[in-house]
């Protein structure tokens, strides 16, 4: 693919960012970061409270880049085939089946947000996870293939009953955990209250532009992108510090208030994380209109990609948003280069 | 004795005959007038605590108006030894130096009598100098012969040593300052403390400032520039230098420093904000060396005519800034 190609590409994923920033204020960094997960085709794990947008800017996104969109709350009764296929009894009388949200779109599912994935049992999150990361499923004698879909999964933090904690291995499978927040900005918060655009999300999604992007390219896109963006010697060898600095942050001199650091870590950064990692950060520096990855590409996909794969030891488990983010950012501090 | 020896003897008797009779004369003439003699004396510092063999001087000058003149035979004889009350005092008159000078009307003397002490005590004792005694003749009668006293001085002779156990404070003489004890070893002592204290307060000035013999000298920039003067002019020796300026960056800034957070450094470093877009420049061809070959940053300050040179003056600059000084602007193409 030639570079006025990748410039293309450029200029749509631009385009798709302003058009989610014009109906999700105040959100700069999340869009960036979901941008940048959908061309590296990774599923994200949205961390936030209750009713600060996710569920719009993830319709806002589909609706850019095209394809079906399904959605999921998680609840403690939830059972995997609720995913597959719903039961009931027709007008006729009759037992009839018809699918569950991840197989109503087919293959042209691009979108699948799972609401409170921590509310769910264990089996629902095996049965997604497989999903996830092969992107089949067996039904009805039947293989199932969602080429083009990239899962969104919301978690509660906030409340602890009956939910089920998503293990470090289900957690492994996310390219990314992005925290929505609140904007801090006065006059968004004035905006998202009285301005009356944004009290009918169904009419504030149909304000963006449909289809900019074309879901059912993207997988080749992304393959192409990956190939053209390079990382030197050097980035190479910096991200593999970063890596060594994840499992043992102590050698390299990074500490955490009021933290044992000889305790914290059980596990680093897996090899799948760093991996996601560089995808993430290529796609960031082709963004930026690079054609090399710089530390710069792998700062602003660090956290994000690195945080919700960390393993700490269980003592530290309930600070472990705060934790994270403090010793990544120590880390990137400590750790130079060249 | 034969005749010629007894005539011999019988001249030199009668050649002294004069002088005696002179000296003993002196003493009975008459004094001189008020008037015709004046004097002036320059006596001895010290007018205590002499001993055996200390030799004492006095200068007289004295002045005599005609028709008065000096008898020159009545002046001191030196080896005279002086007397007082017939008793000998045990100090002699060594040596005299006299010079005249003759006017007119008067004539002037300069006497400088060195006395020497012969004796001591085991006690502090008086004694004095003089008086000597001259005689004048008026040169208009030869009869008019007078007398002229030098008056005497005062001195005393101290003993070389005290025996027996002595109270000091009762033999202290009004005229002697008190008693001083060398303090030449204290004080070279105190002299070679302060040395030694002036050295060990540079040493820890120089250790507490991070071995840098003045302020901010020695830090990471300094060392940078010279490690980056020696760097040769290839593509090896521009990478160890644009390594060395990023680790004195993050020396400095005492964390990494990227291109993202080079603003948080400038905030944190004010002293940089002048070169700013030279950091800038640094940065982009960190990226171009390290990262992006094929990257071709825009050059405002030459950094693609000769990166080697330029970037010795790069760190020139961020040494200055480190310094606290505001370097000059760097010229394109420099």
């Amino acid at each position: 693919m030639s570079d006025a190609q990748l410039a293309d590409w450029r200029n749509l994923a631009l385009t798709l960012e302003t058009e989610v920033n014009k109906v999700v204020v105040g959100q700069h960094t999340p869009i960036r970061l979901i941008t940048t997960s959908i061309f590296a085709r990774g599923h994200v794990l949205l961390e936030g409270d209750v009713g600060v947008g996710k569920t719009t800017l993830l319709r806002a996104f589909t609706r850019g880049i095209g394809g079906g969109y399904q959605r999921i709350e998680g609840t403690i009764d939830l059972m995997p085939n609720d995913l597959v296929y719903h039961t009931y009894l027709g007008e006729d009388g009759k037992p009839h089946v018809s699918p569950g949200p991840l197989l109503m779109s087919g293959e042209n599912l691009s979108v699948f947000f799972f609401n409170e994935i921590n509310r769910a049992r264990p089996q629902v999150h095996s049965l997604l996870l497989r999903v996830m990361a092969e992107r089949s499923l067996s039904a009805f004698n039947a293989e199932h293939y969602f080429p083009h879909m990239i899962v969104f999964a919301d978690r509660n933090q906030v409340e602890k009953e009956e939910t089920f904690e998503i293990p470090s291995a289900a957690r492994d499978r996310f390219m990314m955990e992005i925290p929505i927040v609140v904007p801090a900005d006065d006059d968004i918060m004035e905006a998202l209250v009285f301005d009356t655009r944004f009290h009918n999300v169904d009419a504030l999604v149909e304000t963006i532009k449909a289809d900019i992007l074309q879901f059912d390219e993207l997988n080749t896109f992304s393959g192409v992108l990956q190939n053209s963006i390079v990382a030197s010697e050097t980035l190479k060898k910096y991200a593999l510090n970063l890596w060594k600095a994840t499992k043992a942050p102590l050698d390299y001199g990074v500490k955490v208030s009021g933290v044992d650091m000889n305790r914290l870590v059980l596990s680093g950064a897996s090899p799948r994380g760093m991996s996601m990692m560089l995808r993430a950060a290529r796609v960031n520096a082709w963004l930026n209109n690079r054609s090399a990855v710089l530390p710069d590409d792998i700062h602003a996909v660090f956290h994000a990609t690195i945080a919700h794969r960390l393993v700490f030891s269980p003592v530290y488990e309930m600070r472990r948003t705060e934790i994270a983010r403090e010793m990544l950012t120590g880390i990137i501090n400590a750790v130079s280069a060249p | 004795m034969t005749k010629s020896i007894r005539k011999y003897a019988l001249l030199l008797l009668m050649c002294m005959a004069p002088i005696t009779v002179l000296a003993l004369d002196s003493q009975e003439l008459p004094d001189v007038k008020e008037g015709i003699v004046s004097i002036e004396t320059k006596e001895p510092v010290r007018l205590v605590g002499y001993t055996v063999g200390d030799v004492i001087e006095r200068e007289i000058t004295l002045t005599i108006k005609a028709p008065y003149k000096l008898i020159d035979t009545s002046l001191p004889i030196p080896g005279y030894e002086k007397r007082y009350k017939g008793q000998l005092i045990g100090i002699e008159l060594k040596s005299i130096n006299h010079v005249k000078e003759e006017s007119k009307n008067q004539t002037t003397h300069h006497i400088k009598l060195a006395y020497q002490v012969f004796t001591n005590n085991v006690v502090a004792k008086p004694a004095s100098l003089g008086p000597e005694y001259l005689n004048l003749i008026n040169t208009e009668d030869k009869d008019d012969l007078v007398k002229y006293r030098i008056p005497s001085l005062s001195i005393a002779i101290s003993p070389i040593a005290i025996f027996g156990q002595v109270k000091i404070e009762n033999n202290m003489s009004p005229f002697l300052g008190p008693l001083l004890i060398s303090d030449h070893k204290e004080i070279q002592t105190l002299e070679i403390s302060l040395v030694v204290l002036a050295l060990s307060l540079t040493g820890l000035l120089y250790i507490l400032g991070k071995r840098a013999w003045l302020p901010r000298m020695g830090r990471a920039f300094a060392r940078t520039y010279r490690a980056v003067r020696k760097t040769e002019n290839t593509e090896d020796g521009l990478k160890q230098a644009i390594s060395a300026l990023h680790q004195a960056f993050n020396t400095t800034a005492g964390m990494s420093v990227f291109n993202d957070n080079l603003s948080e450094f400038l905030h944190n470093h004010p002293d940089f904000h002048p070169i700013r877009p030279e950091i800038e420049e640094f940065f982009n061809l960190s990226r171009q060396v390290y990262f992006e070959p094929s990257f071709q940053p825009e050059s405002k300050y030459g950094v693609n005519n000769d990166p080697h040179k330029w970037l010795i003056n790069f760190t020139r600059h961020c040494r200055d800034c480190e310094r606290g000084l505001i370097p000059e602007p760097m010229k394109a193409g420099a």
